[in-house]
Protein backbone atom coordinates (compact mmCIF):
# COMPACT_ATOMS: atom_id res chain seq x y z
CA UNK A 1 0.00 0.00 0.00
CA UNK A 2 2.67 2.38 0.86
CA UNK A 3 4.63 1.62 -2.35
CA UNK A 4 1.65 1.95 -4.16
CA UNK A 5 1.28 5.98 -2.75
CA UNK A 6 4.91 6.59 -3.16
CA UNK A 7 4.51 5.06 -6.90
CA UNK A 8 1.12 7.32 -7.46
CA UNK A 9 3.08 10.51 -5.93
CA UNK A 10 6.30 10.00 -8.33
CA UNK A 11 4.20 9.50 -11.42
CA UNK A 12 2.41 12.82 -10.63
CA UNK A 13 5.07 14.68 -9.62
CA UNK A 14 7.26 13.07 -13.06
CA UNK A 15 3.71 14.17 -15.12
CA UNK A 16 4.23 17.71 -13.70
CA UNK A 17 7.65 17.67 -15.12
CA UNK A 18 6.60 16.86 -18.42
CA UNK A 19 3.46 19.14 -18.83
CA UNK A 20 4.14 22.27 -16.82
CA UNK A 21 6.75 23.62 -19.39
CA UNK A 22 4.53 22.47 -22.10
CA UNK A 23 1.94 25.05 -20.93
CA UNK A 24 4.92 27.69 -20.89
CA UNK A 25 6.22 26.98 -24.12
CA UNK A 26 2.67 27.36 -25.67
CA UNK A 27 2.23 30.41 -24.13
CA UNK A 28 4.13 32.26 -26.07
CA UNK A 29 2.87 35.80 -27.65
CA UNK A 30 1.52 35.94 -30.59
CA UNK A 31 1.39 39.75 -32.36
CA UNK A 32 -1.12 40.98 -34.45
CA UNK A 33 1.02 43.26 -36.92
CA UNK A 34 0.20 45.37 -39.90
CA UNK A 35 1.78 47.06 -43.24
CA UNK A 36 3.36 50.35 -41.95
CA UNK A 37 1.47 52.32 -43.58
CA UNK A 38 -1.60 51.29 -42.02
CA UNK A 39 -2.84 53.84 -39.41
CA UNK A 40 -4.48 51.43 -36.62
CA UNK A 41 -3.00 51.45 -33.43
CA UNK A 42 -5.07 49.33 -31.24
CA UNK A 43 -7.77 46.62 -32.07
CA UNK A 44 -10.15 44.67 -30.02
CA UNK A 45 -9.99 40.78 -29.73
CA UNK A 46 -13.85 40.98 -31.31
CA UNK A 47 -12.95 43.09 -34.16
CA UNK A 48 -9.72 40.71 -34.85
CA UNK A 49 -12.09 37.40 -34.62
CA UNK A 50 -14.45 39.26 -37.14
CA UNK A 51 -11.29 40.37 -39.36
CA UNK A 52 -9.80 36.89 -39.49
CA UNK A 53 -13.34 35.19 -39.89
CA UNK A 54 -13.99 37.30 -42.63
CA UNK A 55 -16.88 39.26 -41.49
CA UNK A 56 -14.62 42.20 -40.83
CA UNK A 57 -13.74 43.28 -44.67
CA UNK A 58 -12.29 46.71 -44.56
CA UNK A 59 -10.58 48.70 -42.65
CA UNK A 60 -12.26 52.10 -41.03
CA UNK A 61 -10.94 53.77 -43.93
CA UNK A 62 -12.21 51.70 -46.80
CA UNK A 63 -8.96 49.93 -47.03
CA UNK A 64 -9.46 46.77 -48.24
CA UNK A 65 -8.16 44.17 -45.05
CA UNK A 66 -6.04 41.34 -46.88
CA UNK A 67 -5.27 38.45 -44.58
CA UNK A 68 -1.88 36.72 -44.20
CA UNK A 69 -1.70 33.50 -42.48
CA UNK A 70 0.59 30.78 -41.74
CA UNK A 71 0.22 27.20 -42.82
CA UNK A 72 -0.73 24.25 -40.29
CA UNK A 73 1.68 23.25 -38.31
CA UNK A 74 2.98 26.68 -37.26
CA UNK A 75 1.96 28.45 -33.68
CA UNK A 76 0.60 31.29 -35.19
CA UNK A 77 -1.96 28.82 -36.97
CA UNK A 78 -3.03 27.46 -33.87
CA UNK A 79 -3.20 30.83 -32.06
CA UNK A 80 -5.11 32.14 -35.36
CA UNK A 81 -7.52 28.53 -34.45
CA UNK A 82 -8.08 28.90 -31.50
CA UNK A 83 -9.29 32.88 -31.71
CA UNK A 84 -11.97 31.79 -34.20
CA UNK A 85 -12.52 28.22 -32.15
CA UNK A 86 -12.44 26.26 -34.97
CA UNK A 87 -10.63 23.17 -35.76
CA UNK A 88 -8.05 22.80 -38.86
CA UNK A 89 -10.73 21.02 -40.68
CA UNK A 90 -13.80 23.58 -39.86
CA UNK A 91 -11.02 26.07 -40.56
CA UNK A 92 -10.98 24.76 -44.24
CA UNK A 93 -14.78 24.19 -44.01
CA UNK A 94 -14.96 27.47 -42.80
CA UNK A 95 -13.38 29.47 -45.95
CA UNK A 96 -14.33 27.56 -48.83
CA UNK A 97 -17.92 28.36 -47.50
CA UNK A 98 -17.25 31.91 -46.96
CA UNK A 99 -16.00 31.75 -50.81
CA UNK A 100 -19.01 29.90 -51.97
CA UNK A 101 -21.42 33.00 -50.30
CA UNK A 102 -19.51 35.31 -52.15
CA UNK A 103 -17.80 36.85 -48.47
CA UNK A 104 -14.80 36.36 -50.38
CA UNK A 105 -12.53 35.68 -52.97
CA UNK A 106 -10.39 33.31 -51.85
CA UNK A 107 -9.27 31.74 -48.67
CA UNK A 108 -6.22 33.59 -46.69
CA UNK A 109 -2.60 33.89 -48.59
CA UNK A 110 -0.91 31.41 -46.67
CA UNK A 111 2.41 32.31 -46.17
CA UNK A 112 5.11 29.70 -45.86
CA UNK A 113 7.69 31.16 -44.03
CA UNK A 114 8.41 33.99 -42.03
CA UNK A 115 10.14 35.76 -44.71
CA UNK A 116 6.89 35.58 -47.22
CA UNK A 117 4.73 36.83 -44.32
CA UNK A 118 6.69 39.70 -43.45
CA UNK A 119 6.91 40.52 -47.54
CA UNK A 120 3.44 39.83 -48.16
CA UNK A 121 3.00 42.70 -45.30
CA UNK A 122 4.77 45.17 -47.80
CA UNK A 123 3.33 43.77 -50.38
CA UNK A 124 -0.43 44.55 -49.40
CA UNK A 125 -1.40 47.75 -47.84
CA UNK A 126 -4.24 46.42 -46.05
CA UNK A 127 -2.95 43.50 -44.70
CA UNK A 128 -2.51 41.70 -41.40
CA UNK A 129 -0.90 39.02 -40.03
CA UNK A 130 -0.22 37.00 -36.69
CA UNK A 131 3.50 36.41 -35.98
CA UNK A 132 5.21 35.41 -32.95
CA UNK A 133 6.39 37.99 -31.13
CA UNK A 134 9.96 37.35 -31.27
CA UNK A 135 9.93 37.06 -34.98
CA UNK A 136 8.77 40.32 -35.52
CA UNK A 137 11.28 42.50 -37.77
CA UNK A 138 12.09 46.02 -38.59
CA UNK A 139 9.02 46.83 -41.42
CA UNK A 140 6.71 45.42 -39.62
CA UNK A 141 3.90 47.02 -37.32
CA UNK A 142 3.01 45.71 -33.53
CA UNK A 143 -0.85 46.82 -33.17
CA UNK A 144 -2.20 46.48 -29.60
CA UNK A 145 -5.03 43.86 -29.07
CA UNK A 146 -7.47 45.24 -26.37
CA UNK A 147 -5.09 47.85 -25.40
CA UNK A 148 -2.36 45.85 -24.41
CA UNK A 149 1.23 44.70 -26.78
CA UNK A 150 2.45 41.45 -26.55
CA UNK A 151 4.37 40.74 -23.63
CA UNK A 152 1.77 42.93 -21.42
CA UNK A 153 0.36 41.20 -18.64
CA UNK A 154 -3.52 40.38 -20.01
CA UNK A 155 -2.63 39.98 -23.47
CA UNK A 156 -4.88 37.78 -25.22
CA UNK A 157 -3.17 36.06 -27.82
CA UNK A 158 -0.89 33.09 -27.27
CA UNK B 1 6.39 -13.82 -11.68
CA UNK B 2 3.73 -12.24 -8.72
CA UNK B 3 1.70 -8.34 -9.69
CA UNK B 4 3.83 -7.28 -6.03
CA UNK B 5 7.09 -7.95 -8.26
CA UNK B 6 6.44 -6.81 -11.74
CA UNK B 7 4.81 -3.17 -9.89
CA UNK B 8 8.55 -1.78 -8.97
CA UNK B 9 9.49 -2.89 -12.72
CA UNK B 10 6.61 -1.04 -14.15
CA UNK B 11 6.99 2.38 -11.87
CA UNK B 12 10.69 2.19 -13.01
CA UNK B 13 9.72 1.58 -16.65
CA UNK B 14 7.00 4.86 -16.17
CA UNK B 15 9.87 7.29 -14.82
CA UNK B 16 12.02 6.08 -17.29
CA UNK B 17 9.39 6.69 -20.19
CA UNK B 18 8.31 9.93 -18.54
CA UNK B 19 12.12 11.39 -18.28
CA UNK B 20 13.05 9.96 -22.17
CA UNK B 21 10.09 11.54 -23.80
CA UNK B 22 11.10 14.79 -21.24
CA UNK B 23 14.20 14.79 -22.52
CA UNK B 24 13.00 14.89 -26.23
CA UNK B 25 10.32 17.11 -25.92
CA UNK B 26 12.99 19.68 -24.07
CA UNK B 27 15.10 18.80 -27.24
CA UNK B 28 11.86 18.91 -30.07
CA UNK B 29 8.58 19.92 -28.75
CA UNK B 30 9.65 23.94 -27.61
CA UNK B 31 7.19 25.94 -29.89
CA UNK B 32 9.55 28.69 -31.04
CA UNK B 33 12.75 25.96 -31.61
CA UNK B 34 10.34 24.19 -33.87
CA UNK B 35 9.21 27.54 -35.76
CA UNK B 36 13.46 28.66 -35.49
CA UNK B 37 14.73 25.23 -37.00
CA UNK B 38 12.90 25.06 -39.92
CA UNK B 39 13.83 28.80 -40.41
CA UNK B 40 17.64 28.30 -39.89
CA UNK B 41 17.65 25.34 -41.90
CA UNK B 42 15.89 27.64 -44.95
CA UNK B 43 18.40 30.37 -44.55
CA UNK B 44 20.99 28.68 -44.90
CA UNK B 45 19.89 26.92 -47.96
CA UNK B 46 19.01 30.36 -49.13
CA UNK B 47 23.00 31.66 -47.85
CA UNK B 48 23.95 28.26 -49.70
CA UNK B 49 22.16 29.43 -53.21
CA UNK B 50 23.65 33.16 -52.69
CA UNK B 51 26.99 31.59 -52.81
CA UNK B 52 26.79 29.66 -55.44
CA UNK B 53 25.17 32.19 -57.55
CA UNK B 54 27.88 34.66 -56.38
CA UNK B 55 30.96 32.17 -57.00
CA UNK B 56 29.46 31.50 -60.52
CA UNK B 57 29.30 35.10 -60.88
CA UNK B 58 32.71 35.60 -59.65
CA UNK B 59 34.06 33.11 -62.26
CA UNK B 60 32.39 34.77 -64.82
CA UNK B 61 34.19 38.16 -64.07
CA UNK B 62 37.22 36.67 -63.43
CA UNK B 63 36.90 34.81 -66.84
CA UNK B 64 36.48 38.09 -68.00
CA UNK B 65 38.30 41.02 -66.42
CA UNK B 66 40.92 38.93 -64.55
CA UNK B 67 41.08 37.95 -60.44
CA UNK B 68 38.74 40.22 -58.77
CA UNK B 69 39.59 41.97 -54.92
CA UNK B 70 37.76 40.42 -52.10
CA UNK B 71 36.45 43.14 -51.44
CA UNK B 72 34.19 43.42 -54.13
CA UNK B 73 32.71 39.54 -53.57
CA UNK B 74 31.71 40.82 -50.01
CA UNK B 75 30.04 43.74 -50.64
CA UNK B 76 27.27 41.43 -53.47
CA UNK B 77 25.17 40.22 -51.15
CA UNK B 78 24.61 43.32 -49.65
CA UNK B 79 23.49 44.81 -53.35
CA UNK B 80 21.62 41.09 -54.42
CA UNK B 81 19.73 40.83 -51.46
CA UNK B 82 17.16 43.66 -52.19
CA UNK B 83 16.73 42.17 -55.78
CA UNK B 84 15.69 38.74 -54.03
CA UNK B 85 13.01 40.15 -52.04
CA UNK B 86 12.18 42.30 -54.89
CA UNK B 87 11.58 39.27 -56.66
CA UNK B 88 10.23 37.68 -54.19
CA UNK B 89 7.17 40.23 -53.39
CA UNK B 90 6.66 40.20 -57.35
CA UNK B 91 6.14 36.94 -56.65
CA UNK B 92 3.55 37.25 -54.09
CA UNK B 93 1.69 40.08 -56.73
CA UNK B 94 1.59 37.58 -59.34
CA UNK B 95 0.09 34.99 -56.36
CA UNK B 96 -2.30 37.42 -54.75
CA UNK B 97 -3.42 38.08 -59.19
CA UNK B 98 -3.28 34.67 -60.22
CA UNK B 99 -5.29 33.55 -57.31
CA UNK B 100 -7.43 36.55 -58.13
CA UNK B 101 -9.38 33.75 -60.73
CA UNK B 102 -10.53 31.28 -58.77
CA UNK B 103 -12.60 28.16 -59.26
CA UNK B 104 -14.28 25.93 -56.99
CA UNK B 105 -16.37 22.32 -57.69
CA UNK B 106 -18.98 20.52 -55.30
CA UNK B 107 -20.39 17.15 -56.60
CA UNK B 108 -22.30 14.61 -54.91
CA UNK B 109 -23.20 10.91 -55.36
CA UNK B 110 -26.81 9.79 -54.55
CA UNK B 111 -28.69 6.29 -53.23
CA UNK B 112 -32.06 6.94 -52.40
CA UNK B 113 -35.10 4.81 -51.56
CA UNK B 114 -38.81 5.76 -50.67
CA UNK B 115 -41.66 3.35 -49.87
CA UNK B 116 -43.97 5.58 -51.74
CA UNK B 117 -46.56 3.52 -53.24
CA UNK B 118 -47.34 6.79 -55.28
CA UNK B 119 -44.70 8.04 -57.12
CA UNK B 120 -44.07 12.29 -56.21
CA UNK B 121 -41.69 14.32 -58.15
CA UNK B 122 -38.55 13.49 -59.75
CA UNK B 123 -35.94 15.94 -59.10
CA UNK B 124 -32.57 16.16 -59.65
CA UNK B 125 -32.48 12.53 -60.85
CA UNK B 126 -33.87 10.92 -58.23
CA UNK B 127 -36.65 8.43 -59.93
CA UNK B 128 -39.60 8.37 -57.52
CA UNK B 129 -41.85 5.15 -57.13
CA UNK B 130 -38.29 2.72 -57.95
CA UNK B 131 -37.25 0.87 -54.95
CA UNK B 132 -34.10 2.76 -54.35
CA UNK B 133 -31.65 4.51 -57.04
CA UNK B 134 -28.67 6.51 -57.51
CA UNK B 135 -28.34 9.71 -59.01
CA UNK B 136 -26.06 12.72 -59.13
CA UNK B 137 -28.32 15.73 -58.54
CA UNK B 138 -26.35 18.74 -58.77
CA UNK B 139 -22.68 19.49 -60.03
CA UNK B 140 -21.64 22.92 -59.41
CA UNK B 141 -18.57 24.87 -60.48
CA UNK B 142 -17.99 28.06 -58.85
CA UNK B 143 -16.04 30.64 -60.18
CA UNK B 144 -14.97 34.18 -58.75
CA UNK B 145 -12.76 36.96 -59.90
CA UNK B 146 -11.20 40.48 -58.52
CA UNK B 147 -11.40 42.53 -60.79
CA UNK B 148 -10.41 45.75 -58.80
CA UNK B 149 -9.91 46.66 -55.31
CA UNK B 150 -13.79 47.16 -54.60
CA UNK B 151 -14.80 44.96 -57.60
CA UNK B 152 -15.47 41.12 -58.38
CA UNK B 153 -17.60 38.65 -59.91
CA UNK B 154 -18.88 35.38 -58.86
CA UNK B 155 -20.68 32.95 -61.17
CA UNK B 156 -21.91 29.69 -60.60
CA UNK B 157 -22.53 26.94 -62.74
CA UNK B 158 -25.09 23.72 -61.98
CA UNK B 159 -25.09 20.77 -63.59
CA UNK B 160 -28.50 19.15 -62.66
CA UNK B 161 -29.25 15.67 -63.19
CA UNK B 162 -32.88 14.97 -65.32
CA UNK B 163 -34.87 12.31 -66.07
CA UNK B 164 -32.93 9.96 -68.02
CA UNK B 165 -29.71 10.78 -66.50
CA UNK B 166 -29.90 14.06 -68.98
CA UNK B 167 -28.08 16.90 -67.74
CA UNK B 168 -29.15 20.66 -67.40
CA UNK B 169 -26.86 23.56 -67.36
CA UNK B 170 -28.03 26.34 -65.10
CA UNK B 171 -26.75 29.59 -64.24
CA UNK B 172 -27.38 29.39 -60.75
CA UNK B 173 -25.44 32.69 -59.89
CA UNK B 174 -24.01 35.36 -61.73
CA UNK B 175 -23.03 38.52 -60.07
CA UNK B 176 -21.03 41.69 -60.09
CA UNK B 177 -20.23 42.56 -56.81
CA UNK B 178 -18.84 45.85 -55.56
CA UNK B 179 -17.70 46.27 -51.68
CA UNK B 180 -17.51 50.07 -50.67
CA UNK B 181 -16.94 49.24 -47.22
CA UNK B 182 -18.18 46.51 -44.81
CA UNK B 183 -21.80 49.07 -44.63
CA UNK B 184 -22.45 48.63 -48.11
CA UNK B 185 -22.08 45.44 -50.57
CA UNK B 186 -23.98 45.45 -53.94
CA UNK B 187 -24.56 42.94 -56.12
CA UNK B 188 -26.14 43.09 -59.33
CA UNK B 189 -27.23 40.03 -61.09
CA UNK B 190 -28.70 36.56 -60.55
CA UNK B 191 -28.90 35.61 -56.90
CA UNK B 192 -30.05 33.32 -54.07
CA UNK B 193 -33.09 35.29 -52.40
CA UNK B 194 -32.30 36.24 -48.83
CA UNK B 195 -35.00 34.56 -47.59
CA UNK B 196 -33.85 33.23 -44.11
CA UNK B 197 -30.91 32.23 -43.38
CA UNK B 198 -30.49 28.34 -45.40
CA UNK B 199 -30.77 29.68 -48.80
CA UNK B 200 -27.55 32.08 -48.57
CA UNK B 201 -25.47 29.98 -46.29
CA UNK B 202 -25.24 26.79 -48.41
CA UNK B 203 -26.79 27.71 -52.07
CA UNK B 204 -26.30 24.68 -53.78
CA UNK B 205 -23.13 22.67 -52.09
CA UNK B 206 -24.51 19.83 -50.90
CA UNK B 207 -20.42 19.12 -49.60
CA UNK B 208 -21.67 22.38 -47.21
CA UNK B 209 -24.49 20.90 -45.91
CA UNK B 210 -25.01 18.54 -42.71
CA UNK B 211 -27.72 16.73 -43.99
CA UNK B 212 -28.03 15.08 -47.28
CA UNK B 213 -30.93 17.23 -48.30
CA UNK B 214 -32.09 20.52 -48.00
CA UNK B 215 -35.09 21.47 -45.73
CA UNK B 216 -38.29 21.03 -47.98
CA UNK B 217 -39.26 24.74 -47.36
CA UNK B 218 -35.85 25.71 -48.53
CA UNK B 219 -35.44 23.53 -51.76
CA UNK B 220 -34.97 25.19 -54.73
CA UNK B 221 -37.91 26.08 -56.67
CA UNK B 222 -36.97 24.54 -59.88
CA UNK B 223 -36.96 21.38 -57.54
CA UNK B 224 -40.34 21.90 -55.41
CA UNK B 225 -39.67 24.18 -52.67
CA UNK B 226 -41.83 26.66 -51.99
CA UNK B 227 -39.96 29.74 -51.92
CA UNK B 228 -38.96 32.17 -54.72
CA UNK B 229 -35.50 30.64 -54.15
CA UNK B 230 -33.45 33.26 -57.04
CA UNK B 231 -34.18 36.13 -58.74
CA UNK B 232 -32.66 38.43 -61.02
CA UNK B 233 -32.08 42.26 -59.96
CA UNK B 234 -30.40 44.21 -56.91
CA UNK B 235 -28.90 43.25 -53.64
CA UNK B 236 -27.35 45.47 -50.93
CA UNK B 237 -26.09 44.05 -47.92
CA UNK B 238 -23.59 45.35 -44.57
CA UNK B 239 -23.56 46.13 -41.44
CA UNK B 240 -25.43 48.51 -39.61
CA UNK B 241 -23.00 50.58 -36.72
CA UNK B 242 -24.51 48.93 -33.66
CA UNK B 243 -21.83 48.61 -31.12
CA UNK B 244 -22.27 45.31 -29.51
CA UNK B 245 -25.27 44.16 -31.06
CA UNK B 246 -23.65 43.42 -34.72
CA UNK B 247 -26.95 44.69 -36.82
CA UNK B 248 -26.87 43.70 -40.70
CA UNK B 249 -29.47 44.36 -43.32
CA UNK B 250 -30.09 43.09 -46.50
CA UNK B 251 -31.94 44.83 -49.10
CA UNK B 252 -33.30 42.96 -52.43
CA UNK B 253 -34.38 44.17 -55.36
CA UNK B 254 -35.86 41.98 -58.34
CA UNK B 255 -37.76 39.29 -60.46
CA UNK B 256 -37.88 36.11 -58.99
CA UNK B 257 -39.82 34.38 -62.31
CA UNK B 258 -40.82 31.20 -60.10
CA UNK B 259 -41.53 27.74 -61.96
CA UNK B 260 -42.11 25.28 -59.52
CA UNK B 261 -42.92 21.93 -60.32
CA UNK B 262 -45.86 19.98 -58.36
CA UNK B 263 -44.37 17.94 -55.42
CA UNK B 264 -47.01 15.57 -55.63
CA UNK B 265 -46.40 14.03 -58.81
CA UNK B 266 -49.30 15.39 -60.61
CA UNK B 267 -47.31 16.74 -63.45
CA UNK B 268 -48.29 20.42 -63.37
CA UNK B 269 -46.41 22.92 -62.21
CA UNK B 270 -46.81 26.45 -60.94
CA UNK B 271 -45.59 29.30 -63.63
CA UNK B 272 -46.19 31.97 -61.03
CA UNK B 273 -45.18 34.98 -63.12
CA UNK B 274 -44.08 36.90 -60.80
CA UNK B 275 -43.74 41.21 -60.57
CA UNK B 276 -40.56 42.31 -59.26
CA UNK B 277 -40.21 42.12 -55.45
CA UNK B 278 -38.68 43.37 -52.46
CA UNK B 279 -37.21 41.36 -49.57
CA UNK B 280 -35.44 43.62 -46.54
CA UNK B 281 -34.16 41.97 -43.65
CA UNK B 282 -32.38 42.34 -40.33
CA UNK B 283 -29.93 40.15 -38.18
CA UNK B 284 -28.12 40.16 -35.38
CA UNK B 285 -24.99 38.63 -35.04
CA UNK B 286 -24.22 39.35 -31.06
CA UNK B 287 -20.27 40.18 -30.75
CA UNK B 288 -20.90 38.20 -27.03
CA UNK B 289 -21.65 35.41 -28.58
CA UNK B 290 -20.07 34.40 -32.10
CA UNK B 291 -22.17 31.87 -34.31
CA UNK B 292 -24.95 33.18 -33.15
CA UNK B 293 -27.41 34.75 -35.63
CA UNK B 294 -30.78 36.09 -35.41
CA UNK B 295 -32.86 37.39 -37.52
CA UNK B 296 -36.11 37.76 -39.95
CA UNK B 297 -37.08 38.87 -43.09
CA UNK B 298 -40.12 40.27 -45.21
CA UNK B 299 -40.59 39.43 -48.38
CA UNK B 300 -43.13 40.88 -50.95
CA UNK B 301 -43.98 40.38 -54.44
CA UNK B 302 -47.21 40.12 -56.82
CA UNK B 303 -47.98 36.36 -59.05
CA UNK B 304 -50.62 34.90 -60.54
CA UNK B 305 -50.19 30.97 -61.82
CA UNK B 306 -50.20 31.65 -65.68
CA UNK B 307 -50.25 27.85 -66.11
CA UNK B 308 -54.20 28.02 -65.43
CA UNK B 309 -56.62 29.67 -67.70
CA UNK B 310 -58.22 32.65 -65.45
CA UNK B 311 -55.47 32.77 -62.67
CA UNK B 312 -56.14 36.11 -60.43
CA UNK B 313 -53.64 37.99 -59.05
CA UNK B 314 -52.11 37.73 -55.69
CA UNK B 315 -49.79 39.68 -53.48
CA UNK B 316 -47.05 37.19 -51.80
CA UNK B 317 -45.86 37.79 -48.60
CA UNK B 318 -42.84 36.06 -47.24
CA UNK B 319 -41.97 36.27 -43.48
CA UNK B 320 -38.90 35.03 -42.13
CA UNK B 321 -37.76 34.50 -38.24
CA UNK B 322 -34.60 32.75 -37.64
CA UNK B 323 -32.26 31.66 -34.86
CA UNK B 324 -28.91 30.29 -35.72
CA UNK B 325 -25.78 29.19 -33.73
CA UNK B 326 -22.76 27.54 -35.59
CA UNK B 327 -19.60 27.87 -33.80
CA UNK B 328 -17.53 25.32 -31.42
CA UNK B 329 -18.35 22.08 -33.64
CA UNK B 330 -22.35 23.07 -32.68
CA UNK B 331 -24.82 24.01 -35.22
CA UNK B 332 -28.43 24.60 -34.37
CA UNK B 333 -30.35 26.05 -36.81
CA UNK B 334 -34.16 27.47 -36.72
CA UNK B 335 -36.29 29.12 -39.49
CA UNK B 336 -40.14 29.75 -39.61
CA UNK B 337 -42.16 30.89 -42.40
CA UNK B 338 -45.62 32.34 -42.91
CA UNK B 339 -45.96 32.40 -46.90
CA UNK B 340 -49.37 34.44 -47.48
CA UNK B 341 -51.47 34.52 -50.74
CA UNK B 342 -54.00 37.26 -50.56
CA UNK B 343 -56.40 37.63 -53.93
CA UNK B 344 -56.13 40.77 -54.35
CA UNK B 345 -59.06 43.22 -54.09
CA UNK B 346 -60.78 40.38 -52.27
CA UNK B 347 -59.97 39.39 -49.21
CA UNK B 348 -59.60 35.72 -50.10
CA UNK B 349 -56.32 34.98 -48.02
CA UNK B 350 -54.07 31.57 -48.17
CA UNK B 351 -51.50 30.59 -45.22
CA UNK B 352 -48.80 28.34 -45.58
CA UNK B 353 -46.78 27.83 -42.28
CA UNK B 354 -43.74 26.45 -41.96
CA UNK B 355 -40.82 25.65 -39.83
CA UNK B 356 -37.49 23.53 -39.72
CA UNK B 357 -35.52 22.78 -37.03
CA UNK B 358 -32.04 21.12 -37.33
CA UNK B 359 -29.42 20.43 -34.36
CA UNK B 360 -25.90 18.48 -35.06
CA UNK B 361 -22.94 18.23 -32.64
CA UNK B 362 -19.47 17.31 -34.74
CA UNK B 363 -17.79 14.65 -32.33
CA UNK B 364 -14.22 14.37 -34.30
CA UNK B 365 -14.87 13.41 -37.59
CA UNK B 366 -18.21 12.21 -37.13
CA UNK B 367 -21.46 15.01 -37.16
CA UNK B 368 -24.57 13.32 -35.67
CA UNK B 369 -27.78 15.18 -36.99
CA UNK B 370 -31.44 15.42 -36.39
CA UNK B 371 -33.81 17.62 -38.17
CA UNK B 372 -38.00 18.07 -38.04
CA UNK B 373 -39.58 19.86 -40.61
CA UNK B 374 -42.95 21.18 -40.82
CA UNK B 375 -45.22 22.70 -43.74
CA UNK B 376 -48.85 23.23 -43.74
CA UNK B 377 -50.58 23.99 -47.30
CA UNK B 378 -53.86 24.81 -47.63
CA UNK B 379 -55.55 22.07 -50.34
CA UNK B 380 -57.44 25.16 -51.34
CA UNK B 381 -54.31 27.08 -52.09
CA UNK B 382 -54.15 27.81 -55.36
CA UNK B 383 -50.43 27.91 -55.36
CA UNK B 384 -49.43 25.09 -53.08
CA UNK B 385 -52.23 22.34 -53.58
CA UNK B 386 -49.60 19.95 -54.06
CA UNK B 387 -47.93 20.43 -50.28
CA UNK B 388 -50.70 19.59 -47.81
CA UNK B 389 -49.51 18.73 -44.57
CA UNK B 390 -46.15 17.27 -44.17
CA UNK B 391 -44.02 16.85 -41.27
CA UNK B 392 -41.62 14.54 -39.31
CA UNK B 393 -37.91 14.08 -38.40
CA UNK B 394 -34.79 13.06 -40.11
CA UNK B 395 -31.92 12.00 -38.80
CA UNK B 396 -28.30 10.47 -39.65
CA UNK B 397 -25.24 11.50 -39.37
CA UNK B 398 -22.26 13.01 -41.78
CA UNK B 399 -18.53 11.73 -41.63
CA UNK B 400 -15.89 13.50 -43.15
CA UNK B 401 -13.19 10.43 -44.48
CA UNK B 402 -11.00 13.99 -45.23
CA UNK B 403 -11.53 17.85 -45.70
CA UNK B 404 -12.72 17.24 -49.16
CA UNK B 405 -15.14 14.10 -49.05
CA UNK B 406 -17.74 13.95 -46.61
CA UNK B 407 -20.57 11.00 -46.20
CA UNK B 408 -23.53 11.55 -45.05
CA UNK B 409 -26.87 8.69 -44.22
CA UNK B 410 -30.18 9.84 -43.07
CA UNK B 411 -33.56 8.60 -42.61
CA UNK B 412 -36.53 10.48 -42.71
CA UNK B 413 -40.00 9.65 -42.07
CA UNK B 414 -42.65 12.27 -43.42
CA UNK B 415 -46.57 12.03 -42.22
CA UNK B 416 -48.88 13.51 -45.17
CA UNK B 417 -52.36 14.71 -44.73
CA UNK B 418 -54.61 12.08 -46.06
CA UNK B 419 -51.77 9.62 -47.80
CA UNK B 420 -49.63 6.96 -46.19
CA UNK B 421 -46.66 7.79 -44.29
CA UNK B 422 -43.21 8.46 -45.75
CA UNK B 423 -40.02 6.24 -44.86
CA UNK B 424 -36.64 7.33 -46.82
CA UNK B 425 -33.16 6.27 -46.42
CA UNK B 426 -30.76 8.79 -48.28
CA UNK B 427 -27.01 7.99 -48.47
CA UNK B 428 -24.86 10.16 -50.20
CA UNK B 429 -21.38 10.97 -50.86
CA UNK B 430 -20.29 15.07 -51.10
CA UNK B 431 -17.11 16.29 -52.55
CA UNK B 432 -15.18 19.07 -53.23
CA UNK B 433 -12.84 20.17 -55.46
Amino acid sequence: MKTKSISVLLLTALAGLVFIPRATAQGEDVAAVVNLDNPASNISQVDLRKIFAGEKRTWDRGLRIKLIVRLPGCHERLVLLKLLGMSESEYKQYWAAQVFRGEADSEPFAAPSVGMQKEAMKVFPGAISLLNAQDVKPGMKIIKVDGRLPGAVGYPLH
Amino acid sequence: MSGSRLYPIVVMLLLLTGFVSRLCWAQNTDGSDQQTIPLLVQQVKELQRQTAELQEKVKALEAKNGPVAASSVVAAPATAAPEQVSDRMSAIEAWDKTHGIQWRGFGEVNYKALDQRKPELAAAGFNPGSAGGFYTANTVLLLTSRISDKASVLSEFEFEEEEAQTYSVSLERILLKYDYDDHLKMSFGRYHTGIGYYNTAFHSGAWLQTTADRPLIMEFAHDGGLLPTQAIGVSVTGSVPSGKAGLNYIAEYGTSDTNRPDINGSGLSDDENNGNHVNLGLFLRPDRLPGLQIGGSYYHDRVSNSETAFSPRYGQTIVNGHIVYVAHGMEFLNEGFLIRYTQLHTPVVFDTPAFYSQISRRFGKIRPFFRYQYINGSAHNPIHEDVGLRHGPSFGARYDLNDYIAFKAQLDHTLRRGQPDLNGLHLQLAFTF
